[in-house]
């Protein structure tokens, strides 16, 4: 008999799952992939791989699939299947309809980093087109869009510097809110194989993560600071800098805009950055924060990664910012071993962020208030543009609320899951009039739906990927897609259907239109991408075949730009009734909100979402490892598994967001990101109960303890 | 006057943010650095409920945002400046 497992064909393609987006062959046997390897050639993975994307695959095949697109009329209703045509027209009409009785701006839609950098720029041409508004958004509105803000202010590029084989000529490389061993394990291996080879590792980050201490990886300093502290510290760290005479002053005078340098320098030279000010408030011992800022300006070659944790927070774009004015302070950027970089969550992230899914940008990052960029999009697709910004996805469910905004296309996203404030969105979906979900399976979100569209996993469908390094990739067809439509036909389908003409046969002709209208694509193409394997932008003229170090002799804004940071503290506080502070995070074998993981056997290693407590502070309350508790905020509840801790401080809980029965979504608070709205999910006041057993269904109902509400 | 496309108080924290954002730079930067980036990242029906909030009192708004809205509404044709917040005044 044949081994079944012996592969007859296979393809090299790109993992979907973090923003390394490693290069893997599937290996398909009877149209069924039998195994993930990675791809040697890979430039991000060279050969290495993860427990998600070798194993972490066969969630296209998962019994609950959804296969036929449904309407319904109402939420309440039963779903009805019906083909494609009848969903198209059926969505067509009713976002029509709401349009003509609430005005062009009342309906809108988002584009999911789960999806290719063509379809993602095809929502945004859905809706600019034909909704005729700028009513889009993507999702890394809720993880990185304060990097595309901060480092844009800084350096004049919302994206890393640097490739990831950089690292291995770092000789310091500072981690702040990241976890890259099991965020993004494959740059982490790489980042552990130079600390064995002597470089040393700084890290800020409230929780002793796996990065801190485990085996090849121990940081040289950690500063474990209370969550919400990021710009104090860091405004502290660049005090030490300035104060001891660390500054790169040639760096500074040859590439940036001195007399910005000159006033940030009187800013956090100031006596209230100090450490011995600062570490107290953020519990840290002054001296490691001299030490860290010292380690770091030494170099020769340092190196910023950074994560979610710099971003999700009230002040995210904030504490961007001072990591692009560290880098330029010290004379750390623009060669290879230094650099700011932040560690993109999903695969696509980056490609979200390029590919124009934003209401208040074009592809290329540039601003649709802009007549000639706007001039320019008017002539490639041969209508008039909104040349205002539209609403923000928060801003989507706000105005839901008020019933402004009442019609909206999904794509691959569950903001029912991922989103802050979970009431708050459930309600604002029950407001609307027309919700279309896009997505693989009857998501949460799906259950708040009145048409759902059955989506292609990136296993199913042609494409490419724009990773955490800037690498853009192919994603290729392995499988046929299970409910029929690649997603850039379903999108473009819907498009047709709202009565924008619009056709593409093949995805490579959407690739040929970002390169016609996003400068940093200009000369990517399919072809070009199968001949040299990936390439990173900017890829133009100046470099044909991409690029891999950016700002090497300038920056795109022309001379770097110090920003003013100053320290706001976030309103959320803790109280007597929420005397603990919620942090959230991610694990290895999962990932983001579980919708393909949990259906995979990776579930093996974390089947459920457990809560990380200090021994002390759990047993205050009588909770012992693996009890049941509830955790409550002034936001709503929930009930997950508690875990004794050592990896957090007293003071501080810390929790995963993989499974839809924890919710923790129920629990984050509704403050976001000054410049961008980007939630607070990384600081939120809480208190932690002992209860009885697991909870029969869901828990909104079981509630905030008494006297919480509006504390 | 219309109904606020979202509830104002909500638009209210989210301009205040903005003026603590820009309370180390100097008044006529920080005012402008407000002004760019409503116009620039606000939808037009949130700067109108802004407008409006501010025409009945502009209670809770930060004093600085009261300032961007006035410049809002003297140059609301004018195109703000395209870009992340600058530098120079």
């Amino acid at each position: 008999m044949p081994n079944p497992l012996k592969p007859e064909s296979s393809a090299i393609t790109t993992c979907a799952y973090c923003g390394v987006g490693c290069g893997f062959k599937a290996e398909t046997r009877d149209g069924r992939i039998v195994r993930m390897t990675p791809w040697k050639e890979g430039k991000a993975n060279h050969g290495h791989a993860c427990v998600k994307g070798r194993f972490a695959y066969d969630y296209y095949l998962a019994p609950d699939r959804a296969t036929t697109p449904m309407i319904r009329r109402s939420i309440a209703d039963e779903w009805q299947p019906v083909d494609w045509d009848t969903a198209f027209a059926h969505a067509a009409s009713e976002l029509t309809r709401i349009q003509t009785e609430h005005g062009r701006g009342s309906i809108g839609g988002v584009s999911s980093s789960r999806c290719t950098n063509e379809e993602i720029f095809l929502v945004q041409k859905l809706v600019r087109c034909a909704m005729r508004n700028n009513n889009v958004d993507n999702c890394s509105r809720i993880c990185h869009s304060p990097t595309q803000f901060g480092l844009s202010a800084t350096l004049g590029a919302g994206a890393a510097s640097q490739h990831f084989d950089s690292v291995l000529q770092s000789d310091a490389i500072l981690v702040v809110g990241a976890n890259p061993t099991e965020g993004h394990p494959v740059f982490g291996s790489m980042m552990k194989r130079r600390i064995r080879e002597g470089a040393r590792l700084l890290v800020i980050d409230p929780r002793r993560t796996e990065t801190v201490d485990s085996p090849h990886c121990r940081a040289t300093v950690h500063l474990g600071l209370r969550p919400g502290t990021n710009v104090a510290v860091l405004n502290s760290v660049s005090h030490v800098i300035v104060r001891e005479g660390l500054v790169n002053r040639a760096f500074v005078d040859a590439r940036t805009e001195t007399d910005e340098f000159d006033v940030w320098a009187d800013h956090v030279a100031d006596d209230r950055y100090g450490p011995d000010v600062i570490g107290p408030h953020a519990g840290l011992d002054p001296d490691e924060i001299r030490r860290l800022a010292r380690i770091y300006a030494s170099g020769p070659n340092s190196t910023i990664y950074y994560g979610l944790g710099v971003t999700e927070h009230s002040q995210g774009s904030t504490g961007v910012m001072c990591l692009g004015n560290l880098a330029m302070a010290c004379g750390m950027i623009g060669r290879e071993g230094v650099g700011v970089n932040p560690l993109r969550g999903q695969g696509n992230v980056q490609g979200g962020s390029c590919l124009g899914s934003w209401p208040h940008m074009f592809t290329g990052y540039r601003f649709v208030t802009d007549p000639v960029v706007r001039g320019e999009f008017e002539a490639e697709w041969g209508i008039e543009l909104d040349p205002e910004p539209g609403l923000r996805l928060p801003n989507m469910f706000d105005a839901a609320v008020t019933g402004a905004f009442r019609g909206m296309y999904i794509q691959g996203e569950d903001p029912v899951q991922s989103d802050p404030n979970h009431h708050h969105v459930v309600r604002a979906l029950e407001a609307m009039d027309c919700v279309i979900v896009h997505d693989l399976f009857l998501t949460e979100t799906a259950k708040y739906a009145h048409v759902f569209l059955p989506g292609s996993s990136s296993l199913e469908k042609d494409g490419t990927f724009t990773n955490a390094e800037r690498r853009v990739s192919r994603v290729r067809k392995i499988v046929e897609p299970v409910a029929g439509l690649a997603d850039w036909q379903i999108t473009m389908r819907l498009m047709q259907a709202l009565g924008y003409d619009c056709h593409y046969e093949h995805p490579s002709e959407i690739l040929d239109e970002i390169a016609r209208t996003s400068p940093a694509y200009r000369g990517m193409s399919f072809d070009l991408i199968d001949r040299v394997g990936s390439v990173q932008w900017p890829c133009d003229e100046n470099a044909p075949e991409g690029t891999e170090v950016l700002h090497t002799e300038r920056f795109p804004r022309g001379r770097g730009n110090f920003m003013l940071t100053e320290y706001v503290p976030t309103r959320e506080r803790t109280t007597d009734e929420h005397p603990l502070l919620l942090t959230t995070g991610r694990i290895l074998s999962q990932y983001n909100v579980g919708t393909q993981t949990r259906r995979t056997a990776n579930t093996v290693w974390y089947p459920e979402d457990v809560l990380e407590i200090t021994r002390d502070d759990a047993e205050t309350r009588g909770i012992k490892d693996g009890d049941w508790v509830g955790i409550a905020s002034r936001f709503g509840s929930t009930r997950l598994r508690a875990k004794i801790s050592e990896r957090v401080n007293p003071g501080i809980v810390y929790t995963t967001f993989h499974y839809a029965q924890t919710m923790v979504n129920k629990v984050t608070s509704d403050l976001s990101d000054w410049a961008t709205n980007c939630p607070e999910y990384k600081v939120t006041a809480v208190e932690v109960l002992r209860v009885a057993a697991e909870p029969a269904a869901a828990t909104e109902a079981s509630g905030v303890p008494a006297g919480a509400a509006g504390a | 006057m219309t109904e606020p496309v979202i509830e104002i108080e909500r638009l209210e924290e989210m301009a205040n943010q903005i003026a603590d954002f820009f309370s180390p730079y100097p008044e006529e930067r920080a005012v402008e650095g407000i002004r760019n980036h409503l116009r620039n990242y606000w939808d037009p029906r949130m700067r109108e409920a802004l407008r409006d909030h501010d025409n009945a009192g502009g209670a809770g708004l930060h004093p600085r945002v009261r300032l961007a809205v006035a410049r809002l509404r003297e140059d609301a044709d004018l195109r703000a400046y395209a870009g992340p917040p600058r530098g120079a005044a």
